[in-house]
């Protein structure tokens, strides 16, 4: 009762400076001239602004400070230069196998899944009856936590998992031993690929879906008029006109792809041969163990940064070639 | 200025019904009473000092806890024990609250991690209220030295050992009947145990493909304790050195290496991942199991009988010696603690009540077999071995950096080491310059 009460006076102290601070921040925009209406939105941004300064762009800034020195959480940190970065990339023996891994499970997994988000979206797309309930099902494993999704995978892909039982007769036939998913280095990366395909079904499929409903019918009656067929359709009219939508899909799931984490931390993977996700790495030695170096998980955060706005800088130059915008001019 | 005084309000009010609306994580409890005063309250009429202590203990473990620390507070006249458990990420949690100015008075700490919070100045330095301290479990004489140490840092003392836990060879008495094969005794050696090993794994059900071995290996037991029995070292007495490349090392690595993962003698890493590492003893599906002496795989049957009963003896003797490793831990106090006096007092009084608790006492005085059957019923079979293990029993040498040590050993020496990438003399030699340069302050 006591902590709670205390917790309430603690809002309510916050709540009335923050109030203060928007009124003393409104006058004095206006008496520095400028306009009320502007000068209330600026007020009323305030508490947004300070969230972000202090929540965001402060450890922003305070990671990339870190990433130059030897920093322990407990003792001020010590200036080490790129040793944090050389040491990564020349000394660390789980570096290259977590970005290989990490790489190859965006690069596998991303196209697969977009292929089947625009499928899924597009048979959602139809105006069949009951539709509106067929897109709740389909969008329903997206709001389970992550957690439960990998527990579930977890099981379903153990070695006397559902899908192993599933197979059995397919395994018996070819000659080969029930896999061990996630405990055998040859079938971990297949299997975190499978289990990441249960996402197709959520937030993919709804961008999708609106991409697929903003193309104008006039164009499918004018290939039906010119008697092409449902490929025709296909090919030469959903693809590019949904193109800026699978564009902008692609470089949301190639950054997500590069900062997976919960699959990493539920399921263990050997960081030294299998590799884990860049991700895990950076938790790994930042929190985990009791023994953080925070200055060298931050070198890895910044590191991750630059390997995704260099994917991000080839997605959008590789744009040209294969996104449709209608306004366009060539 | 109409607009925003319109607003002001729905503001307040919106941030009111929000703090309401949302009800803080449940509140892990405080110390709430002031700094001590300087000259003490009568202890009637004075209201004990909360102080917290955080552990790793799971429910279970809790619970014993829980008993011992009513005794200790029913006794205490200045202060009252708090346990918090937090059986999962523990030391994420504790370094996130010792850095955020959060962490419990007390708090419990395996022996790797003493020097280095002790070195962060994390650490109370309990060293002077020692001094003056005549209660048995402050009688530092009376800790075993090598357990002891490991509380120390820079000649100072940061906490009291808990526990000394040897590691002892758990065997299994009907699976060595069926292979024909004599169970282990004192004079085992290596070669004794290697022999055992092979006899011991076989095909029981003529697939071809073993289904029971002889023992298991997956880091664990330490490779530290073979290359301790070979006459080698890891860390120097004098902290300054990793001899991991002298012939002695290179022997006791090498047997280790011989025996990890090799089908000839032990479990395949697949067969240790599908069906968990000590689980394989516990199911009779392997002969012999390196374990700590309070490990309850020799009453595991009594409490259900579809575990393998199991016996106890003591490990084999290496080329030089029969050391092994001994597991420890200790309580230390935070050094932001606000009542350093009472959370000492508590210290003292609790570490005294978990060595009539835990397996083996870090005590010379406790470590008997009465204490041992009194504070662990079934372990009473087991005392004889457990206590002639004790004065083998060594500790790992602990630096402030010693997490950076773990890893480069690790990952530049014993993983690819296991794996097959490197002769044991090779990987040392290259791993050797690094380790020592954490050592190196």
């Amino acid at each position: 009762m006591d902590f709670y009460a205390r917790t309430l006076i603690d809002y309510a102290v916050v709540a009335l400076g923050m109030a203060i601070a928007m009124f003393v921040v409104f006058q004095v925009l206006v008496r520095l001239g400028m306009k009320r209406e502007a000068a209330t939105g600026y007020a009323l941004i305030l508490p947004w602004l300070l969230g972000f300064i202090i929540w965001t762009a402060y450890p922003i800034l305070a990671s990339l400070y870190y990433s130059f020195t030897n920093y322990n959480v407990f003792q001020p940190p010590k200036w080490v230069g790129l040793d944090n970065y050389i040491k990564w990339l020349t000394n660390d023996r789980s570096f290259w196998p977590s970005l290989r891994l990490t790489l190859l499970y965006g690069l596998i997994s991303l196209p697969i899944g977009l292929a089947l988000s625009l499928g899924v979206a597009m048979l959602l797309a139809r105006n069949v009856r009951g539709v509106g309930v067929w897109r709740t099902l389909y969008y329903l494993p997206a709001v389970i936590p992550a957690v439960a999704t990998i527990l579930l995978w977890r099981w379903l892909l153990g070695s006397e998992g559902l899908v192993n039982q599933i197979l059995s007769p397919v395994y018996n036939l070819i000659g080969m031993d029930k896999p061990s998913w996630f405990v055998d280095e040859r079938y971990a990366l297949p299997g975190l690929i499978i289990m990441s395909l249960w996402g197709v079904f959520g937030a993919n499929t709804v961008i999708l879906l609106a991409g697929l409903k903003n193309i104008p019918t006039h164009l499918y009656e004018a290939v039906e008029l010119d008697g092409g067929g449902a490929w025709a359709k296909f090919r030469h009219i959903t693809l590019p006109m949904v193109s800026p939508t699978l564009f902008y899909t692609l470089v949301l799931g190639m950054i997500a792809a590069v900062k997976t984490f919960e699959p990493g931390i539920f399921i263990k993977l050997n960081s030294l041969t299998t590799g884990t996700f860049l991700q895990v790495l950076v938790y790994g030695n930042a929190f985990a163990g009791g023994n953080s170096r925070m200055g060298y998980a931050s070198a890895l955060g910044w590191i991750m940064l630059v390997i995704i706005m260099v994917l991000t800088l080839l997605v959008f130059r590789s744009s040209a070639l294969w996104v449709y915008y209608e306004g366009e001019r060539k | 200025m109409n607009n925003f005084r319109l607003i002001i309000p729905f503001v307040i009010a919106g941030m009111a019904i929000a703090a309401c609306a949302a009800p803080p994580v449940a509140p892990a409890p405080r110390a709430q009473q002031p700094a001590e005063q300087a000259t003490p309250a009568p202890a009637a009429v004075a209201e004990k000092v909360k102080i917290r202590l955080a552990t790793w203990a799971g429910v279970e473990e809790a619970k014993e806890l829980q008993a011992v620390i009513d005794k200790v507070n029913a006794a205490a006249t200045t202060y009252e024990i708090v346990h918090e458990p937090q059986p999962a990420d523990y030391y994420t949690k504790i370094q996130t609250n010792l850095a955020g100015g959060t962490a419990a008075d007390l708090l419990w700490l395996s022996q790797e991690f003493i020097a280095g919070y002790a070195d962060k100045g994390v650490l109370l330095d309990i060293s002077d209220y020692l001094k003056n301290d005549t209660r048995p479990a402050a009688q530092l004489d009376d800790y075993f030295p090598d357990v002891l140490q490991t509380a120390q840092f820079n000649g100072r003392t940061y906490g009291l050992p808990w526990i000394a836990q040897p590691v002892v060879l758990y065997y299994n008495p009907k699976m060595f009947a069926d292979a024909g094969v004599e169970p282990p005794n004192e004079n085992w050696t290596w070669d004794d145990f290697k022999a055992a090993a092979e006899k011991l794994t076989r095909d029981t059900d003529g697939d071809g493909k073993p289904d029971q071995w002889g023992t298991v290996f997956n880091g664990w037991p330490p490779i530290h304790m073979f290359i301790w029995q070979a006459g080698g070292e890891v860390i120097s007495e004098d902290k300054t050195k990793s001899p991991i490349d002298t012939p002695e090392a290179l022997a006791g690595a090498q047997f280790y290496k011989d025996i990890i993962y090799n089908p000839k003698y032990a479990a395949p890493q697949e067969v240790i991942k599908e069906q968990g590492f000590s689980e394989l003893a516990k199911n009779g599906k392997v002969a012999m199991f390196f374990g700590g002496a309070a490990d309850d795989l020799d009453y595991a049957h009594t409490k259900d009988p579809r575990f393998a009963e199991m016996q106890v003896a003591l490990v084999p003797k290496g080329p030089k010696n029969r050391a092994t490793f001994a597991w420890t831990a200790s309580t230390v106090i935070n050094a932001a603690t606000k009542n350093p006096q009472a959370a000492y007092d508590a210290l003292v009084d609790l570490t005294e009540g978990i060595h009539r608790w835990k397996i083996v006492a870090p005590r010379k005085s406790l470590a008997n077999a009465e204490v041992i059957a009194a504070s662990v019923p079934q372990k009473k079979a087991s005392a004889e071995v457990i206590l002639k293990a004790l004065p083998d029993a060594r500790s790992f040498r602990i630096v402030p950096r010693q997490s950076e040590w773990d890893s480069i050993f690790w990952e530049k020496f014993q993983d690819p080491l296991f794996q097959g990438k490197g002769t044991a003399a090779e990987l040392a030699k290259q791993a050797r310059p690094e380790l020592e340069a954490t050592l190196s302050q």
